[in-house]
């Protein structure tokens, strides 16, 4: 009798059963508390252990990767720590500068006319090199970029993007790059791209194509994209001053 | 309803592609936290070495499984994930001094539910693979079988005995392993059934 019902259970997950036996399946379901309660652990224990057999080999590369970063980042903690609050302060004072700059800018310039594209483009620095990494062309990308040298990042990135053709970061900084070089139909189709896609990125993609708007003066355009970037979103807040301003 | 990723997301992508660069940024901006709060409970850097790869193992798992979306930043996320391993890991071993509480209230309540998911999830996951060692040697090898290789003719082929049989066996393992999760202390305080 159990027997039955576990074959049972099988054959439905399995989608082997014909119309009829389909609907009582489900009517029992619904009438049946303890067939339901098995069904919903078998289903389960189904879907649990074949995800964790397919991905045994994944799993144990994962491993792989994590245990050499946590020897490098863990094992050399102390050494590093000293080090990591200066530069931080360093960057904390220099935000401060900027940050009393762009003040002091915004003063002049927000008080007449449309915003214009600079006030808004802070582009946040490539972080594509991380320690122990030692591909040259990934160096050079991050090094022209955060120079704004947008000429050499993109060619940089061009050739990454082969490297890596599922990053979708660098994907985006190529697409700033065009921005920031006035080439619009190329960086805006990437924009959307990213926009129209689910990764993490996609606000921000949104974003940078309602800047790119900006750029080319289309302030109609700008303010419809910025009203879709959702309230949740990190862009939420430059979002909203910009659209103040227009 | 389609969950919004946060921009942390990449984290999670980056653990189902096993990304180093990513998961380098990972390492350097999220383990000092956590390596200094195990300091501080009377364990050493070994051991957050291992907290902190269990609980990205069993956000991978997550991942794939279930899909899982961050719509939380993963700061907070991850770090009371580690947190809390890390006091589980301390009661395992008997160790009864007193360890720091920490205010969890600035962890917002739709964050905590994503913990919560989480936590879920890897109990779940832990019953069902002790539950599958206590199955006989024969039912797990088949089972593995069927899992890996998913095509029933193969796997029949594979252990060397007849399609109907490999089928009727796979259904009996599996009836097997739902009674022993089902009877176990552990199901009855899983939420999720």
């Amino acid at each position: 009798m159990e027997e039955l019902r576990y074959n049972e259970f099988e054959n439905y997950l399995k989608n082997e059963l014909t119309e009829i036996e389909k609907t009582t399946f489900e009517e029992k379901l619904q009438s049946d508390a303890d067939f339901k309660q098995e069904f919903e652990i078998y289903k389960a224990l189904e879907t649990s252990l074949s995800s964790k057999f397919e991905n045994e080999e994944n799993e144990q590369e994962l491993r792989k990767t994590l245990t050499n970063l946590g020897n490098e980042y863990i094992k050399e903690e102390e050494v590093t720590k000293k080090k990591t609050k200066v530069i931080s302060l360093f960057n904390y004072k220099k935000l401060m500068v900027a940050a009393s700059i762009a003040l002091l800018i915004g003063f002049f310039i927000f008080k007449n006319g449309n915003p214009v594209y600079s006030d808004f483009a802070n582009h946040s620095n490539l972080e594509l090199v991380v320690r122990g990494d030692s591909n040259e062309t990934l160096l050079k990308a991050q090094e022209a970029f955060n120079a704004k040298n947008y000429k050499t990042a993109f060619a940089q990135l061009t050739v990454l993007e082969k490297e890596f053709p599922n990053d979708i970061e660098i994907q985006l900084y190529k697409a700033i790059c065009l921005l920031e070089l006035d080439k619009f139909p190329q960086a805006d189709s990437i924009f959307n791209s990213i926009g129209e896609g689910n990764s993490a990125l996609s606000t921000k993609a949104t974003w940078y194509k309602a800047l790119s708007l900006l750029k080319q003066e289309q302030f109609k355009a700008c303010e419809n994209t910025l009203k879709t970037i959702p309230e949740s979103a990190e862009e939420y807040e430059q979002a909203k001053k910009l659209l103040k301003k227009l | 309803m389609e969950k919004k990723p946060h921009t942390d997301h990449i984290y999670i992508e980056a653990l189902l592609k096993n990304d180093s660069r990513i998961l380098s940024k990972l390492y350097e901006k999220f383990s000092h936290k956590i390596v200094a709060y195990v300091r501080n409970n009377n364990g050493n850097a070994d051991d957050a070495q291992d907290i902190i790869q269990e609980t990205l193992v069993t956000i991978y798992h997550q991942a794939k499984e279930k899909n899982f979306i961050l719509t939380c930043p993963f700061d907070a996320y991850f770090y009371l994930l580690c947190k809390r391993r890390w006091l589980n890991e301390l009661k395992k071993r008997g160790t009864n001094r007193v360890t720091i509480i920490e205010d969890e209230a600035s962890i917002k309540d739709e964050h905590k539910q994503e913990i919560e998911e989480t936590e879920l999830f890897e109990q779940q996951n832990q019953l069902f693979e002790s539950k599958f060692k206590e199955l006989g040697i024969k039912c797990q090898e088949l089972l593995k079988a069927t899992f890996k290789i998913k095509s029933m003719e193969e796997v029949a082929k594979f252990l060397g005995v007849t399609y109907g049989y490999a089928r009727k066996k796979k259904s009996q393992c599996m009836g097997k392993l739902t009674q022993l999760v089902k009877n176990s202390n552990e199901f009855k305080q899983l939420k999720d059934f």
